[in-house]
């Protein structure tokens, strides 16, 4: 487990198989909810995760132990919809707060 | 959350990470250089002898294109996946070797080598790069990744280009196979589940694309580019959702459903049968029934349609192979959406949970969707 405040989120990398499909539109979506905050969000094959500046991670359920294996230190969200997914809202709401973000 | 998708949270952390991962090693070699096998697919659409506008001297691209350059490419990536660029050009070398005595694009060899040199070169620079004097780095860099370049791609040569064609040769009668008895629609039952296991990216690029490649190369087109790439079935399930779901999934639905054929992100639909793991009937059943429509008719596509959108494939299907794709993908949409909108009508009052249905649409209202 690893948790971070949602105050010191710069940076947030949204993960998938590829790193070019489903990622980036999660991230361009999340970007838009969160380009009042300053973060800056990216996408990243999860294989290369660990290359990558980050302070929070987010993949989709099914990619998630790979995910952690890339980076067992960083908070990893996983969510389960692509569209409308409560705990993407939950991470915008945490980051926008300064709540702490944990990945349980 | 955590049991928000009843597969549960154990299934991946095993075996299936550990396919996953290989498959999308494997899909990392080709996903970056999907723009290349488009241009060799529109060139090969555009100018071959049965293509739109057939001219012999254009065509003349084809030929190098799929034999040299997309297995170079594919060399190339796979190596900077190992050793960044140094890895890279040993991958690239090597792969030189795989391609030389064979007349049938060599992905797998590619796939093999690529990343084997540029490990291979990563063990030699790990032992050299302390005990190099300061000054003869790229002296020694340089002529450590020239002479081991030089003998792994003798080594693809001898080994690794023969041990692939004789095995490109089994799978190939093994899938010409399938399709002569007319079992091929069966894949189905193995290539609809791995897809939602989002296995999507290696079945595709890691196993199917490459017997593509070497059945367009010499017919033409090739059925195999259709397996997982159909977008028919997923539409299905998406329509029943929208027509059929409980209220919360039915908002997502449309947003979905253009960016899973419009768009043609596949993943997109995965969560839905995951949410209800029955329907992945629906989605066998949908894609068994496009693979057999599009046997029947004849109908292949010249590359692989990636993404797997309508307009991919509309792009990359042969002149008179209109009908039967757009027929195979039509069918394959409605008897999944059939299928999934019983399973949904049937087990729909047990599952709709008003507290998880509540939390969904606040999730919609608070962010996401747009």
């Amino acid at each position: 487990m690893a948790s971070i405040s949602g105050a010191d989120v710069k940076h947030v990398v949204v993960a998938c198989e590829a790193g070019m499909g489903s990622s980036v539109m999660v991230a361009k979506m999340l970007a838009k909810q969160l380009k009042d905050n300053g973060v800056v969000v990216s996408h990243s094959p999860v294989n290369q995760l660990a290359e990558t500046q980050h302070d929070v991670v987010l993949c989709h359920r099914g990619l998630s132990a790979r995910a952690k294996q890339a980076v067992p230190n960083s908070p990893v969200i996983v969510f389960d919809m692509f569209l409308g997914d409560l705990r993407i809202a939950q991470l915008v709401d945490e980051i926008k707060r300064g709540a702490t973000i944990s990945d349980e | 959350m955590a049991n928000f998708i009843p597969a549960g949270t154990g299934g991946h952390t095993g075996w299936r990470a550990a396919v996953q991962k290989l498959g999308g090693n494997l899909a990392g070699m080709v996903i970056p250089n999907i723009g290349a096998f488009i241009a060799w697919g529109l060139l090969t659409a555009l100018f071959i002898p049965t293509g739109w506008l057939p001219n012999e001297q254009l065509a003349a691209m084809v030929g190098p294109m799929i034999i040299n350059l997309l297995p170079i490419l594919i060399g190339y990536t796979g190596g900077r996946l190992v050793h960044g660029q140094r890895g890279a050009v040993i991958g690239a070398v090597a792969t030189v070797g795989v391609i030389v005595g064979t007349s049938i694009p060599m992905f797998l060899g590619a796939m093999i080598i690529g990343p084997l040199a540029a490990w291979v070169l990563k063990r030699i620079d790990a032992v050299l790069d302390p005990i190099t004097p300061p000054g003869f780095e790229m002296l020694i860099g340089n002529f450590s990744l020239g002479i081991a370049g030089l003998l792994m791609a003798i080594l693809g040569f001898l080994g690794i280009g023969p041990t692939v064609n004789a095995l490109s040769d089994v799978l190939g009668a093994g899938v010409q196979a399938l399709i002569d008895t007319g079992l091929l629609p069966l894949a189905s039952i193995l290539v609809e589940p791995a897809k939602i296991l989002f296995l999507n990216n290696a079945i595709n690029h890691g196993v199917l694309a490459p017997i593509g490649v070497v059945q367009a190369e010499e017919v033409g087109k090739s059925i195999m580019f259709m397996l997982e790439t159909n977008p028919g079935p997923g539409l299905g399930i998406l329509v029943a959702f929208w027509l059929a779901g409980n209220s919360v999934l039915r908002g997502s639905a449309p947003g979905a459903i253009v960016i899973h054929f419009l768009g043609g992100i596949h993943e997109i639909y995965f969560p839905y049968v995951l949410l209800r793991p029955v329907l992945v009937l629906a989605a066998i059943a949908g894609g068994a029934t496009g693979v057999a429509t599009f046997l029947v008719t004849g109908v292949g596509l010249v590359a692989t349609p990636s993404p797997g959108s309508i307009f991919a494939y509309l792009a990359v299907t042969p002149p008179g192979n209109h009908f039967g794709v757009l027929l195979g993908i039509l069918l394959s949409a409605t008897v999944s959406f059939l299928v999934a909108w019983v399973i949904l009508k049937a087990t729909k009052s047990g599952d709709d949970d008003l507290a998880a249905a509540q939390a969904k649409s606040q999730a919609m209202k608070t962010g996401g969707a747009e």
